[in-house]
């Protein structure tokens, strides 16, 4: 459903995406690990559509984002790392605006709105200034903004940073749901156990360069570890991080 | 040890100092544009000083009198924009600035912090006035070859004279954070300044200077100047600015005001500080509370929205956009001064008597169509950099919302133009014919007049959506997306456009007359009749290139953004 192959991004002569291929199949959750500036988020804009691939390629639901911009983003679903939206605008207005962004008529869109505001407790919020919203109240919001349009692909960047243990919740349950109803989700995490919990496979990233994918048991089995390890000793291990654990230990 | 409150302005300074360090793409030239400006402009303004004073120096008692009153309302006009300008400034000094986060959760004194924000507000609101002033003052100093006492006084009457308003309004800050929430405040802080704003202008226009010009009227002359006295007690600040460093020009020194100066400069610094420990922190927690605030839902516009023949995509565009910018005060009010500019305009034309020049009041009726056409064309660029050019900008952190939605570049910066270009036109428009009514021009050029506008409002709207879409400045504000390197690119481009336009215009117009009232025996030939129509359609032609070629340059930076 979103597949990126040999994505390359430089800046000037620094190469921050190295020939990233990834594969996310329909009902799949694919966790995207790696360290600060491994090259996640730009790897995220990408797909997103925000940035421009020095090389490679990117479709999501067959579709190029290159040739076919609008199809693409329109079966696709972003939810950025820090949550920016119009401040002026309350909760309903903004989900309408988004819906209207997506081609959706007026027909069912209240309905829609109400739905995903149902969904991810926002419904008491609904005439509200976003202005006066909480840090995860945002991020819940443009969560619903990203599944409001039914994309069959969602490509999601640091979910839980901002939540609190019942938003995080929500949000697990509300990815597993859609994952169950065959939406594909990428998701860009530092909470390895998020990961470990959730993600059917994951692609670990250093220095733009996927240097390990598969299952989670994959992973730990590159690592030489077993599959009762944790993740984050693997992903230490995987990313020259051991040190720290050690300190950690300590 | 503790250091002492200067250390405070570093991270300022430092950032200054950075940006400048910093050399970005387009650096020369923005440098270039503005410094260039800046040296026309302070130019004008030091020659005219200069000419006023050294004309008045010919009337001896007389011309000292009217320059004490000058000095006096120079620094009397100056003394309202800084009290205003400290209201907004504190507001942000104060109470709203991130790196207050860091510094109120330091062990930093509140003595301390308050003296370096307050150094901060001072400068913040004061350095615009003091850069208009600068050449002004210069301008009167030569002009009366002053000794150079006179300019050590003006550096010495400056800093007093700009601590007292700003102390005011940081004080006016002060109390309404504490009354009002944060967020009411700021909206409440910026319509009271603006209205009072407003109010000067208006005020200032009817006290009808126009009457100097009336020969007839000349015992009126006395009044006139007893209306401009009045305001002007000795208890205030611009008193004692005028009159010490009229004193200086001279080549005296007047201890008392000077001693006035500094000596209130310091009186309020204390108070201001006194009330700053006792009510600040109230304030700023205040101001880190987010509550509901109440404020307009606009349904009747959701269902016009609705009832208009356009795609879900431009409709839920136009209704974000009106709705944004009806809810943000800090946006609209901007359009209270530009009334008052609008009212005062067609007040001018009201009260313009040209009858009183039987022989020629027609002719010159006609020229003031032509000046009306181009103060309407400016007023459009005006609103045009405030409103329209920062419309791209405006979307902010929040663009990534239209970049990752399925709508092309080029429907998102067409749908910016087609919500602004209507109340552009129908502002614009209105002006015009109202101002062609009022001074009764010929009705051939109330047509000319009205079908100028119509292309100028597409071609100034499309010119500054297409260049606020390849300068857009997203971290900034409107009003600082307007003076930005882009905003100032757009007036220039605006104004050469309106000019090349009247010419274009003003040409065949005035042929048309001439053959038609018969007052120059002047005949339409048929190659007059040609070149009339190769003018108009040129006027016509070069707008709509304008239009085209800027939207297109627009979308296309929009497109480039991804790399």
């Amino acid at each position: 459903m979103i597949a990126v192959q040999d994505l390359v991004k430089e800046y000037g002569r620094f190469r921050a995406v190295d020939g990233v291929t990834l594969d996310v199949k329909p009902g799949e959750i694919h966790g995207f690990l790696g360290p600060n500036g491994a090259g996640k988020t730009t790897t995220m804009r990408m797909i997103a559509g925000l940035l421009k691939p020095t090389a490679g390629r990117i479709l999501v639901d067959n579709h190029d984002l290159e040739t076919e911009p609008e199809a693409a983003k329109r079966a696709l679903g972003f939810i950025p790392d820090r949550p920016f939206i119009y401040d002026k605008l309350t909760a309903g207005e903004f989900l309408t605006f988004h819906a209207g962004l997506y081609g959706f008529g007026n027909g069912n869109v209240p309905e829609r709105v109400r739905e995903m505001l149902d969904l991810f407790e926002l419904s008491q919020w609904e005439h509200q200034l976003i202005e006066s919203f909480s840090h995860g109240m945002k991020q819940r919001l443009v969560m619903s903004s990203a599944f409001l349009h039914r994309p069959r692909a969602v490509a999601v960047d640091e979910p839980m940073v901002g939540l609190d243990p019942r938003g995080a919740r929500l949000i697990k349950d509300v990815f597993r749901k859609m994952s169950e109803r065959g939406v594909a989700i990428l998701m860009s995490t530092h909470t390895l156990e998020v990961a470990q919990e959730m993600c059917h496979r994951v692609s670990i990233i250093q220095k733009g360069r996927i240097i390990a994918h598969g299952t989670v048991d994959d992973v730990k089995q590159m690592a030489g570890g077993s599959s009762d390890e944790h993740l984050t000793s693997v992903f230490l291990k995987l990313t020259g991080g051991s040190a720290l654990q050690e300190i950690d230990e300590i | 040890m503790t250091q002492p409150f200067p250390f405070l302005l570093l991270p300022h300074a430092w950032a200054s100092r950075n940006r400048v360090r910093r050399r970005e793409k387009g650096d020369a030239l923005r440098g270039i544009v503005f410094g260039t400006i800046g040296l026309l402009v302070a130019a004008a303004l030091f020659y005219g000083a200069y000419w006023v004073t050294s004309q008045l120096a010919a009337y001896e008692e007389f011309g000292d009198y009217l320059l004490r009153l000058g000095l006096s309302w120079l620094f009397l006009s100056f003394l309202a924009f800084l009290a205003f300008s400290g209201v907004v400034t504190a507001l942000s000094t104060f109470f709203l600035s991130d790196d207050l986060r860091l510094l109120m959760a330091s062990p930093v004194s509140a003595r301390r912090l308050f003296l370096a924000r307050f150094a901060r507000t001072v400068g913040s609101a004061s350095w615009m006035v003091i850069i208009f002033m600068a050449p002004v003052l210069f301008g009167v100093g030569v002009g009366r070859c002053a000794p150079y006492a006179f300019y050590a006084a003006m550096i010495a009457t400056i800093i007093p004279f700009s601590i007292i308003p700003v102390a005011l309004g940081s004080a006016c800050t002060l109390f309404v954070v504490n009354v009002f929430p944060a967020r009411r405040a700021r909206d409440l802080l910026m319509l009271m300044g603006l209205v009072f704003a407003a109010g000067v202008v208006l005020l200032l226009r009817f006290i009808q200077p126009e009457r100097l010009l009336r020969v007839e009227s000349l015992p009126d002359i006395t009044d006139f100047f007893a209306t401009l006295q009045s305001p002007i007690t000795p208890m205030l600040p611009s008193f004692w600015a005028g009159e010490t460093l009229f004193a200086a020009v001279q080549g005296g020194f007047d201890w008392l005001h000077q001693s006035a100066l500094w000596t209130t400069a310091g009186a309020f610094t204390i108070m201001l500080g006194a009330a700053h420990g006792r009510w600040h922190f109230q304030g700023y927690s205040r101001s880190q509370e987010a509550p509901k605030t109440r404020f307009a839902h606009f349904r009747t516009l959701d269902f016009f929205a609705a009832a208009l023949p356009l795609s879900p995509v431009r409709r839920q565009l136009l209704v974000k956009d009106i709705k944004i910018f009806l809810r943000d005060v800090s946006q609209w009010v901007q359009l209270l001064p530009l009334l008052a500019l609008v009212l005062l305009y067609l007040y001018n034309f009201r009260v313009l008597d040209l009858d009183r020049i039987p022989y020629m009041s027609g002719f010159i009726k006609n020229v003031y169509a032509f000046i009306n056409l181009g103060m309407a064309g400016f007023v459009m660029a005006t609103v045009a950099v405030r409103f329209v050019f920062p419309a791209v900008s405006a979307e902010g952190a929040a663009f990534w919302i239209i970049r990752t939605s399925p709508i092309s570049m080029h429907d998102f910066l067409w749908s910016k133009f087609w919500t602004a270009l209507l109340p552009v036109f129908l502002f614009t428009e209105a002006l015009t014919i109202a101002a062609n009514q009022l001074l009764g021009v010929d009705p051939f050029l109330k047509v000319v007049a009205a079908a100028s506008i119509f292309f100028l409002t597409f071609a100034l709207v499309g010119l500054a959506s297409g260049l606020g879409a390849r300068y857009p400045r997203f971290n900034a504000d409107a009003t600082q997306a307007a003076g930005s390197y882009g905003g100032v690119m757009f007036m220039i481009a605006a104004v050469a456009l309106i000019i090349v336009t009247i010419v274009l215009v003003g040409w065949p117009s005035s042929m048309y007359l001439m053959s038609h009232t018969g007052q120059f025996r002047f005949r339409l030939t048929p190659e007059r009749q040609a070149m009339i129509v190769a003018s108009f359609t040129a006027a016509g032609a070069i707008c709509m290139a304008t239009w085209w070629l800027s939207m297109k340059s627009g979308v296309r930076a929009l497109d480039e953004m991804r790399k």
